[in-house]
């Protein structure tokens, strides 16, 4: 059959690698999650892992939501013997590395949320990097 | 313009000193077998070979009861200041605490003698009735206590615990800054170990067993 010519079979594979390749965005954000909101409580903090998938430098800038009254990006740390947290005002991402957002590290502090968490919530928050990119990453409410 | 209405901290020589010993740790403990604890320096909690008597101090629970220091007597009480506008820190360590305390249901001596008590540090924005709220989400018998500045700076002074208020005049989401570590206090109530972070459950429930166990076979 003259389907099975090389020259086919080398084009179906360029053109099925073709979209494939697109299809990576330049960051790619895993295990996204928020801390459930205690009763009374409207703030709460975001946790993910982030990873840079191209071979330039990634900084995001900022986050938003449309549960939350501000979302910022906060890393605790401690000094002295006590813990705080300091602001961020952007995160550079290394080229081709991840970066974590855990408890007791980098976090998005989430403030005056609109309406109470509850486990099993979606909620979805926007993360800009510089140049434009926008991802809207689905967290999911977690006790 | 912008100057702090209220800012305090305490830091004493107490953390220095924890710091000090480095963790020690009975590492293993096999009585039944008859023989010797061995100290090694631990990562989860230092132990404290004469635990200091605590002094007088006079705080109020979620419930508007007196927590002072007679509200220790008989009772393992595990302590962490904290505040409830605090995001990260505070309820992850309240919800380590939970699962410790499940593990610790589980042994034979049960969480009869047990306390977990929150501190808070913000009483400005922490009343018994959001302290009430809050430490009852991570766990129905958690108390949540506080009181006015002195009295909570004589407590975290006589533990070593450091924190820092700044109350700042049309900022809503002023900075706390305070310790991370549990205290462990005894039935009489001494200061007996702290643990340091990051806390694990795990780690935590099986320590306390330990410890438990050696001051069950050690009454002073």
């Amino acid at each position: 059959m003259r389907w099975r010519h090389p020259v086919f079979g080398c084009l179906i594979l360029a053109l099925t690698l073709v979209p494939a390749a697109s299809d990576v965005p330049s960051v790619s954000v895993r295990h996204a999650w928020v801390r459930e909101t205690p009763p009374g409580i409207t703030m709460t903090a975001g946790y993910m892992e982030l990873r840079n998938n191209t071979s330039q430098p990634q900084v995001l800038v900022a986050a938003s939501s449309s549960g939350f009254e501000t979302v910022m990006i906060h890393r605790t740390i401690v000094k002295d013997g006590m813990a705080g947290m300091v602001h961020a005002s952007q995160i550079e991402l290394a080229p081709n590395a991840s970066l974590i957002f855990a408890p007791g590290g980098y976090h998005l502090m989430l403030m005056n949320s609109k309406r109470t968490l509850r486990a099993g919530d979606p909620i979805v928050i926007n993360l800009k990097f510089r140049g434009g990119l926008v991802l809207a990453v689905d967290f999911e409410v977690r006790k | 313009m912008n100057k702090p209405a209220l800012k305090f901290s305490i830091m004493t020589t107490t953390v220095a000193l924890a710091a000090m010993l480095a963790g020690v740790w009975l590492a293993e403990i096999y009585r039944e077998h008859d023989s010797r604890a061995m100290l090694l320096p631990d990562q989860v909690i230092t132990l404290f070979p004469d635990p200091k008597p605590l002094t007088a101090f006079a705080l109020t629970d979620h419930k508007n009861r007196v927590f002072d220091l007679a509200s220790l007597k008989g009772k393992w009480t595990f302590l962490f200041f904290g505040f409830t506008h605090c995001p990260d820190i505070c309820p992850t360590t309240l919800a380590v605490l939970a699962h410790a305390r499940e593990n610790i249901a589980k042994n034979k001596a049960g969480t009869e003698d047990i306390q977990f008590v929150f501190i808070s540090v913000d009483p400005n924005r922490d009343t018994a009735s959001k302290l009430r709220q809050y430490v009852e989400y991570f766990d129905t018998t958690f108390l949540g206590v506080t009181g006015d500045n002195m009295q909570i700076g004589n407590l975290a002074e006589q533990l070593g615990a450091a924190y820092q208020v700044t109350i700042t005049p049309g900022m809503e989401n002023y900075p706390v800054y305070h310790s991370t570590a549990v205290f462990l206090l005894n039935p009489r109530a001494r200061y007996h170990a702290v643990f340091t972070p990051p806390h694990d459950a795990e780690a935590v429930s099986k320590r306390f067993k330990v410890v438990r166990e050696l001051e069950a076979g050690n009454p002073t």
